[in-house]
């Protein structure tokens, strides 16, 4: 599969195929957009009370991890996201920890 | 009804109440609910659980969850009501039907996309290598 790794245009439809590569704009000549850790799966319904899964996304601190870390998809971080907010909300996940 | 939704309700009472008080309080709303036209699809009484963090000084609380479908007309009644229930400590109440319906499209999706990813696989390949 012949690809051309600079160009940031292309555009890939498949939602599960977006993001998590790596732009590589030093050294060589040879370089590969490189994915640092492979993709996440994540169910399509985020239960807010599930508290075991969502604390994968929380570490010690209580901060909601980044999405560059936690190396999901933009559309499975924001939901993620917003799932910790409830569990917060009703005392399942704390807010800080400290 | 025309437009059913369904809401998860989720409550916290405090843990120095008496069972028979807990009973009362979930009984109280699980009536507001019915008479109002809404159907309590889940009632789940979580029991005592540690907080993340101290509500009104308390380490624990009493967690009671409902599953309801409606108009939304008893949810406004609910949260009025737990609101003004001392013993409710925190509330929350989420419409989750949507959210649901948007996660089955996904799953429809996946398993028409791998399916077809199966048959057309080589065309796909070609395809690809054009927009270099």
């Amino acid at each position: 599969m012949a690809r051309n790794f600079d160009d940031n245009t292309d555009r890939n439809d498949d939602p599960e195929d977006s993001g998590q590569r790596m732009d590589f704009k030093f050294g060589g000549a040879q370089r590969q957009r490189r994915r640092r850790r492979t993709r996440r799966t994540v169910p399509d319904y985020i239960d807010w009370k599930d508290v075991d899964f969502l604390r994968q996304f929380v570490p010690e601190r209580g901060k909601i991890m980044p999405r560059r870390i936690s190396g999901v998809t933009a559309n499975a971080q924001r939901r993620i996201a917003r799932a910790i907010k409830r569990a917060r909300n009703m005392a399942l996940l704390p807010f800080t920890t400290d | 009804m025309a437009n059913l939704r369904t809401y998860e309700v989720m409550f916290i009472i405090n843990p120095d109440t008496s069972n028979e008080d807990v009973e009362r309080i979930v009984g109280s709303l699980r009536d507001i609910t019915t008479s109002l036209g809404g159907s309590i699809v889940k009632e789940d009484l979580m029991g005592r659980r540690q907080l993340a963090y101290p509500i009104e000084k308390k380490r624990e609380g009493i967690y009671v969850l409902f599953e309801i479908d409606g108009s939304g007309k008893e949810i406004a009644e609910l949260e009025r009501r737990m609101r003004v229930t001392e013993e409710v400590m925190r509330y929350i109440s989420v419409r989750v039907d949507e959210d649901r319906k948007a996660a089955e499209k996904i799953s429809k999706n996946r398993e028409r996309k791998s399916s077809r990813r199966g048959f057309n696989a080589k065309a796909q390949d070609e395809s690809v290598g054009q927009d270099v």
